[in-house]
């Protein structure tokens, strides 16, 4: 019993593309805009060191998770799955993603205008919206990774 | 003359009803979805097959009413506590109702979708069937927690866009 228990999630996490997949993004769409600051600081010797907090503090993570949203769209798009679905799945990454994206939106727009801006609103919200964007998307990634293995029987 | 100056002072203002944004409960339901991602990485055979058979029982929707009011509700009840407002009666009506109507009218598209699939000629038709079941269930958890906040959000716009 245990053992099947402890077989059960490793023989398809050793083909789970998805865990590849969160990688990348957290890497590239996180990780390195980060890492480049810390290297263009180094080279010009300036003592700035931001935080995430500060680097995407006016939203652009809203902007990050609306690209993740098309990605996994696009993906749905090209997979097997019944209309009903795909249609399902899409549009309700495509409402988050808009939603995540409007956060930085609004904070551009208000910080052109003068308008109230707070770095601190702008950072909760963009951020709390990615997260619900990465989490959507992971769990879809999960589904079609499922999906393509059983078509593929 | 003190305390005719002290009595406005002391009166208590009237609370506002609470204002809600989208990221309240974005971080609930992306805690949820990491949830239920989580379970189909670590029980990949049992977690589907536990929906499934639910489904099949017709238990499914029920369990699932029972889950997204009762968390729609302490969440709004939280964001209230937390900003010193009290809750308003038409949020907390639309609260309880919405993922009741969002989750049947899903439990249809259900349906069709399963009945589109095992009509077609397709060798391994009963685990597609169970991968649809699996990805709607999930899409439908999603749309019966955050479509309350969304239609309480959009109401919330056009007052102020009337006011």
């Amino acid at each position: 019993m245990l053992a099947l228990a402890i077989h059960e999630p490793t023989a398809n996490w050793i083909a789970a593309k998805w865990l590849l997949w969160i990688g990348l993004y957290l890497i590239l769409g996180i990780f390195v805009p980060w890492a480049m600051t810390r290297a263009w600081a180094h080279q010009h010797h300036s003592t700035m060191q931001p935080r995430l907090k500060e680097l995407f503090q006016h939203g652009e993570l809203g902007l990050v998770g609306l690209m993740l949203a098309i990605a996994v769209i696009w993906d749905l798009q090209k997979s097997q799955y019944s209309s009903h679905t795909i249609a399902l799945g899409s549009v309700f990454l495509a409402m988050t993603g808009i939603m995540a994206g409007s956060v930085w939106i609004e904070s551009y727009c208000r910080r052109s205008t003068g308008t109230r801006f707070t770095p601190e609103r702008a950072w909760r919200d963009s951020r709390s919206l990615a997260l619900l964007v990465f989490s959507l998307a992971i769990v879809s990634e999960i589904l079609l990774d499922r999906f393509a293995r059983v078509m593929a029987q | 003359m003190n305390a005719s100056a002290a009595a406005p002072a002391l009166a208590k203002e009237p609370r506002r009803t609470v204002a809600m944004r989208l990221a309240d409960p974005a971080v609930m339901l992306a805690y949820v979805s990491f949830l239920f991602g989580l379970l189909l990485a670590f029980f990949p055979l049992s977690f589907p097959r536990m929906i499934v058979q639910n489904w099949q029982n017709a238990r499914l929707t029920p369990l699932m009413i029972l889950f997204t009011v009762s968390l729609n509700l302490g969440l709004y009840l939280r964001v209230a506590h937390q900003r010193a407002s009290k809750p308003g009666i038409v949020a907390s009506a639309c609260l309880g109702s919405v993922p009741v109507f969002v989750l049947a009218a899903l439990n249809f598209v259900l349906q069709a979708t399963i009945t589109h699939a095992l009509a077609g000629n397709i060798s391994n038709a009963p685990a597609q069937v169970d991968e649809e079941i699996l990805a709607q269930t999930y899409f439908a958890l999603f749309a019966a927690i955050f479509a309350p906040f969304l239609l309480i959000r959009l109401a919330q716009q056009f007052q102020k866009t009337d006011s």
